[in-house]
């Protein structure tokens, strides 16, 4: 059963629609970029997915439910930006995370947390912008999830820290779950992607895997972006 | 291992080169276990089914086997790794004849001067030059 | 999942309100001590020392009030409202689970801060005669007690038992109010904050406007006049009373399950975090 389906999804804030007829599925074990520019409908999208928007016409599905409180223990989700509470040390986030989600790898996170030198009682205020982002994504990636989410993981961070977040992806990648990277940042991530699905004006514009787009178009997927997306 | 990219061949096809020119060159050394697939991906930070992908067509072509529970390993053929070494060096002949050919040479003078290049009797320049 | 919510519900808020608490009783042993020496004394220095510390005193009642409240709004607001939110609302947990543990820590901070409010003012006028007094006091009014009729017992005890309750609702109502007109204004694409304010109002508005409104149709109905329809029926003071009661409690817990309702409604239909 495909991770994540729309069916003619639409979303309308107001009368401007964000979101206009979308229909795509994503299969287990592929990690997709969902790619276009900033105010394409990456993040509608990804909202949507989650819950926190609801849809004005069609359908999401994630395996096959409807977003909703059962979804949100499949989904893992990483906001475009930090929002771990900032009051909570490290082992108070590891507390929740664990409390809340049952598949979550304390030992893994607690790893990954160690290998960067986050103490556990370091308190999030006291971390740089950096260490957040890279906290709240062990947390995010720390889970066993069937669905990750992550909405522009890769944006407004230093060049190591982006290494630091695609190896974590690529190291924590599961066959069973899928990945959605969104982005505009595409020749960073290219590599570390399967399928790639062009989003522009709320609509999608394409959807193929990168080496086909290789293949048959002979150039990098960043090339063929910047040139449907030409201004 | 240092993994590099370009923008314009499929990926998997590139990674089915560096692990040859790892195999060939002895990075992976004949009958050698190789990292799994995951680590392998990680490490030249690719989609991890693009890897699988690139390790499958190698396997098919015999220079890596695998055995179900061990994992994968490189071929123990020595001779088989010597045709893959030759193939390589065939395709960066073929590649440089292409582009000595662009810029209006003629194979004669090609010879020439990689003989020059190669004992040095020539003047320096060439290799400036290139 | 509910405990769950509760248990970093009151990490959350804990981490403010006991260091509060335990400041406000630090002040009212301060203000024992004030009272029993420093005021006293014929040093103009001690005096104003005194003087000082009670008024640190009364500041600590206000400001230990004044943080419960802000921390009910704030707590509502920040968490699931603005950046939290994002986290707190894709946990799997229903909207119903994280309005009820907001509600039941701000409810359980209210009252933790009435008896601690009351415990400090009692360690404020500690004194051994003065509880020496406090029992002469209390025997006396048992004495009355016995004297008086059972009927006034009773009664007294039962209306101090619905006051309360009618506070207790009052307080939960009014938070919801709060909830409420947070999250209708939040579901807005811009000035949430001010939309808030002005849903706050108008809900205060349009309530006013149905109680009012009510007590006058009721009143038009001849309901306060029923005894006239059923003469057999005869009512006392002490059960109008009752009745009165019981009908405010009614009135608050319809008003606050209208709240409820409201708050759901946009937090599950509505949502539009930035």
């Amino acid at each position: 059963m495909s991770v994540l389906q729309c069916n003619a999804l639409s979303k309308c804030y107001g009368k401007t629609p964000a979101l206009d007829q979308v229909s795509f599925t994503i299969e287990p074990g592929r990690i997709v970029g969902l790619l276009g520019p900033n105010g394409s409908g990456k993040t509608t999208l990804i909202k949507l997915a989650n819950g926190l928007l609801t849809p004005s016409a069609g359908e999401i599905l994630i395996c096959g439910a409807a977003p909703g409180r059962a979804t949100h223990g499949l989904v893992s989700y990483l906001p475009e930006r930090t929002c771990i509470p900032t009051w909570m040390s490290a082992r108070q986030l590891l507390d929740f995370y664990g409390d809340f989600y049952g598949d979550f790898r304390r030992d893994a996170a607690e790893e990954m947390l160690q290998h960067l030198d986050i103490s556990p009682t370091q308190r999030v205020k006291q971390m740089s912008k950096g260490t957040r982002e890279k906290v709240q994504l062990i947390m995010v990636m720390s889970r066993q999830a069937k669905l990750y989410l992550l909405d522009e993981p890769i944006g407004g961070v230093d060049p190591a820290t982006r290494d630091y977040i695609l190896s974590t992806i690529i190291s924590n990648y599961n066959p069973e779950a899928a990945v959605v990277i969104s982005t505009h940042l595409i020749s960073d991530v290219e590599k570390v992607l399967d399928e790639v699905i062009f989003i522009n004006r709320g609509q999608v514009m394409l959807q193929s895997t990168v080496d086909q787009i290789r293949e048959e178009k002979g150039m990098s997927v960043d090339a063929l972006f910047r040139e449907v997306f030409k201004c | 291992m240092l993994w590099q990219f370009s923008g314009d061949a499929p990926i998997y096809s590139q990674l089915i080169e560096q692990i040859k020119v790892g195999i060939v060159s002895g990075v992976f050394p004949p009958g050698e276990r190789l990292p799994s697939v995951r680590d392998l991906a990680t490490e030249a930070g690719v989609n991890p089914n693009t890897m699988q992908r690139a390790l499958t067509e190698l396997e098919r072509d015999g220079l890596v086997y695998s055995q179900r529970t061990a994992g994968r390993f490189v071929t123990e053929d020595k001779a088989m790794i010597e045709t893959a070494k030759r193939a390589l060096a065939e395709r960066h002949i073929n590649a440089f004849l292409d582009a000595m050919t662009r810029l209006g040479y003629r194979r004669e003078e090609v010879i020439n001067m990689l003989r020059q290049e190669i004992t040095g009797g020539g003047n320096g320049d060439v290799s400036l030059a290139m | 999942m509910l405990r769950k919510l509760l248990k970093h519900e009151f990490r959350a808020t804990g981490r403010i309100m006991l260091p509060m608490i335990v400041i406000l009783l630090a002040t009212s042993v301060a203000a024992n001590l004030s009272l029993r020496y420093l005021l006293n004394s014929r040093a103009w220095f001690f005096n104003m020392v005194g003087g000082l510390l009670m008024v640190a005193f009364v500041v600590a009642i206000i400001g230990v009030f004044v943080v419960a409240f802000v921390l009910m709004v704030q707590r509502f607001y920040k968490n699931l409202l603005q950046d939290e939110g994002y986290v707190m609302l894709t946990l799997p947990v229903s909207i119903h689970q994280h309005i009820w543990s907001k509600l039941i820590v701000s409810s359980v901070w209210f009252i933790v801060t009435t008896l601690a409010v009351i415990l400090a003012s009692c360690i404020t006028v500690f004194d051994i005669g003065v509880v020496k007094e406090i029992f002469r006091g209390l025997g006396a009014l048992l004495e009355e007690l016995r004297k008086l009729q059972a009927y006034y017992a009773i009664n007294g005890t039962a209306i101090a038992i619905e006051l309360i309750v009618l506070t207790f609702l009052g307080l939960v109502a009014m938070c919801l109010q709060f909830y409420a007109a947070l999250a209708a204004g939040h579901s807005l694409p811009s000035h949430k904050m001010a939309w808030s304010v002005v849903w706050y109002f108008g809900l205060q508005f349009v309530f006013q406007i149905i109680g009012v409104g009510g007590i006058q149709i009721l009143d038009q109905v001849g309901f306060f006049d029923w005894s006239i329809f059923y003469p057999e029926i005869h009512l006392s003071h002490m059960a109008g009373i009752h009745i009165g009661l019981l009908m405010l409690t009614l009135a608050t817990v319809v008003y606050g399950a209208v709240f409820y309702g409201i708050t759901t409604f946009f937090l599950k239909k509505r949502l539009n975090l930035e």
